[in-house]
């Protein structure tokens, strides 16, 4: 019987081409849409997820204090957190390494090539820190730390602006003049959550950057250390540990503000996690503003019919069709309608997002949920839409729709 | 007539005493049928006569199970009408009744055999018997050749044509035809009546309703209802004598 129904709802539909197209088009519109912004919103997610993998999330960052200068927050004060403080933090209690760094911008020099790039003076626990890798040749050691060697090690982007297709290790490069042996390569990771290269960098001992690049008044302090912490679910109390530490160091009194500031990882990714959560979710919700649109255009078709066919519907039970027949023949229809429309729209929306993903360089996941969305939209939005316009049939009294000009 | 072929045959149609009243809101009532009583044997060939708003459409459509009477039994083969649901009530006008309307009512973007072969959807028979039965139907109505194309490329008579063979499809035990010549032209309305005669030679039961004497000269049998009572139930040659 589901097959006599479904066939003569088919039948019915492609009775009027025209119409019904434009009906489909409704909700092909929609579900694309809603498609295309779900890919949309699922891509900043994976970017956002992606870029934190690449940094590491079970990290505790540690910066200089606030300036307060009449009660007035200001920025960033001097660097407060020495190499010292941060060594000693490293002997804590879910501590895995700490680190730290001192930055210069320079120009990085090799043969007639140059290139502006970041140069971290830091430590070999940056690598665990910071979730890099050596690609190639090693990493400067604690030794090379202590007595200031010039060695350097270098990001992609480095190695492609300046050596090309040669192999850097060995090679000597200069900064500020100075000449530095490339001693190691990092490993690709991409760009940053704002688009920034990461692997525009060098690493260097913090002592060397402080005797050839940058000197300080105050040399041995870092702009900002790492901590990382042995698993997600200790950062807090970590972060406690630390502060407790650190204002001991500090000989701060009880009742005086922190030096330095402690800011966890996981709470920056929760936030923007969050923020890329309510674009997406709002994407959605726009888009499907189109796709009530299309139900409602279904629903608007499908009224129509039924007055326009109330004759066919009077012939029909004449001839002995149960109401329940007719019901479910003008629901088959809507359902088919909206059924085709959100599988072209599902086709359409992936079609479209993956364009868009290659035309911006990026990856666009094709989802589960496209499908999911898909499917029950089809089903949902043709049985809403469907189900006042066959009641309507249903309950036409064939004497009146017999007579129905 | 009708009396003694009674006795040897069970009538198809037995209306005992009915009655349709419309209740209006405020109180009123419209009896629109009074206490109609009358049987019809297999193989008749009757004509129901009267004028427009004498009740014959209502009467009509009870019999057609389309409509249920107030008061009083409608047997149709045997079984009462009366208490079914409009479950049965489809069930039975699908089975045992075939329809011919004023207007045909075919569906114009289906094919003549789908039209044709309509009612037994509704009775679970599958595609390809329906269409061989409905090719088989059209032959009988001297409409071959015709099952595939559409009801818009052929004339108003043959149209009327496809309209019987979608009645006669399921086997009923009675056609009802309702002004079945209404929109026709006289000559066109002769060959119909005349494959309606044939029919009924071939012992099909039918009940027409008409208003037009020429039409009602085919049956042999007529019904006139006035004013919502049954006024004459005899010979139609013999209602004619009467009228001259």
């Amino acid at each position: 019987m589901i097959g006599q129904i479904l066939r003569e709802a088919w039948i019915s539909i492609t009775a009027y081409k025209m119409r019904t197209f434009l009906t489909m088009l409704g909700i092909m519109i929609g579900v694309a849409a809603v498609v295309l912004m779900v890919a949309a919103g699922q891509t900043v997610q994976n970017e956002i997820t992606k870029t934190f993998d690449s940094m590491g999330t079970n990290l505790i960052i540690i910066g200089p204090g606030e300036t307060v200068s009449g009660g007035v927050r200001g920025g960033r004060g001097r660097p407060s957190v020495s190499f010292d403080d941060v060594e000693s933090l490293r002997s804590l209690k879910d501590i895995e390494t700490a680190s730290y760094i001192v930055n210069a911008a320079v120009q990085a020099v090799y043969g007639s090539n140059n290139y502006g790039v970041n140069v971290y003076g830091t430590t070999p626990e940056y690598l665990t820190v910071g979730n890099w890798e050596i690609e190639d040749g090693i990493m400067f050691s604690e030794r090379d730390l202590k007595s200031g060697r010039p060695y350097v090690v270098i990001g992609q982007t480095i190695v492609d602006e300046l050596f090309g297709l040669q192999n850097p290790i060995g090679k000597t490069i200069r900064l500020k003049g100075q000449p530095f042996t490339v001693i190691g390569t990092l490993r690709e990771k991409g760009d940053g959550l704002m688009g920034d290269d990461q692997d525009n960098i060098i690493l260097t001992p913090a002592t060397t950057l402080r005797q050839r690049l940058r000197s300080s008044p105050r040399p041995n302090y870092s702009n900002v250390a790492f901590v990382k912490v042995t698993s997600e679910d200790r950062m807090e109390s970590v972060a406690n540990r630390i502060e407790y530490q650190l204002r001991a160091r500090h000989r701060l009194k009880e009742g005086t503000d922190n030096d330095f500031t402690v800011r966890l990882m996981t709470e920056m990714v929760e936030k923007v996690r969050s923020v890329g959560l309510i674009l997406s979710l709002l994407l959605a919700a726009i888009a499907s503003i189109s796709l009530i649109v299309g139900s409602i255009g279904i629903m608007n078709m499908m009224l129509v019919s039924v007055t326009e066919r109330t004759r066919e519907i009077g012939t029909r039970k004449a001839l002995g069709a149960p109401n329940k027949w007719i019901m479910f023949q003008f629901l088959a229809e809507s359902i088919l309608i909206s059924f085709i429309g959100s599988f072209v729209g599902m086709f359409l929306g992936v079609i479209l997002s993956q364009i868009g993903g290659y035309y911006f360089g990026r990856e666009v996941p094709i989802s589960v949920w496209s499908v999911i969305i898909s499917v029950s939209v089809a089903v949902i939005v043709g049985i809403v839409s469907g189900l006042m316009p066959a009641f309507k049939a249903m309950k036409l009294d064939p004497i009146e729709a017999l007579r129905f000009q | 007539m009708a009396e003694k072929l009674k006795q040897t045959v069970e009538p198809v149609i037995e209306v005992q005493d009915i009655c349709k009243t419309y209740f209006m809101p405020g109180g009123m009532s419209q009896s629109v049928l009074k206490h109609v009583s009358f049987d019809v044997v297999p193989g008749e060939f009757v004509a129901i006569m009267g004028h427009s708003g004498s009740g014959k459409s209502t009467l009509m459509n009870i019999l057609g199970c389309l409509d249920r009477p107030t008061s009083g039994v409608y047997k149709l083969a045997g079984k009462a009408v009366s208490d079914k649901t409009d479950a049965e009530l489809a069930n039975i006008r699908g089975q045992e009744i075939g329809f011919v309307f004023q207007n045909f009512n075919l569906l114009m973007k289906r094919t003549i055999a789908d039209n044709v072969s309509l009612p037994l959807i509704y009775q679970g028979v599958g595609e390809a018997e329906r269409y061989e039965r409905a090719v088989r139907m059209l032959h009988k109505v001297q409409l071959n050749g015709y099952e595939d194309r559409l009801p818009t490329q052929i004339s108003g008579g043959m149209q009327q044509r496809v309209a019987i063979a979608r009645a006669l499809i399921n086997n009923p035990k009675i056609i009802f035809a309702d002004e079945p010549t209404g929109n026709l032209d006289s000559k066109t309305s002769d060959e119909i009546m005349d494959l309606f005669t044939d029919l009924n030679k071939q012992g099909i039961t039918i009940v027409l309703v008409t208003h037009e004497d020429d039409v009602a000269d085919y049956a042999k049998r007529m019904i006139k209802i006035g004013d919502g009572q049954k006024i004459y139930d005899g010979l139609r040659t013999e209602y004619q004598k009467d009228e001259e």
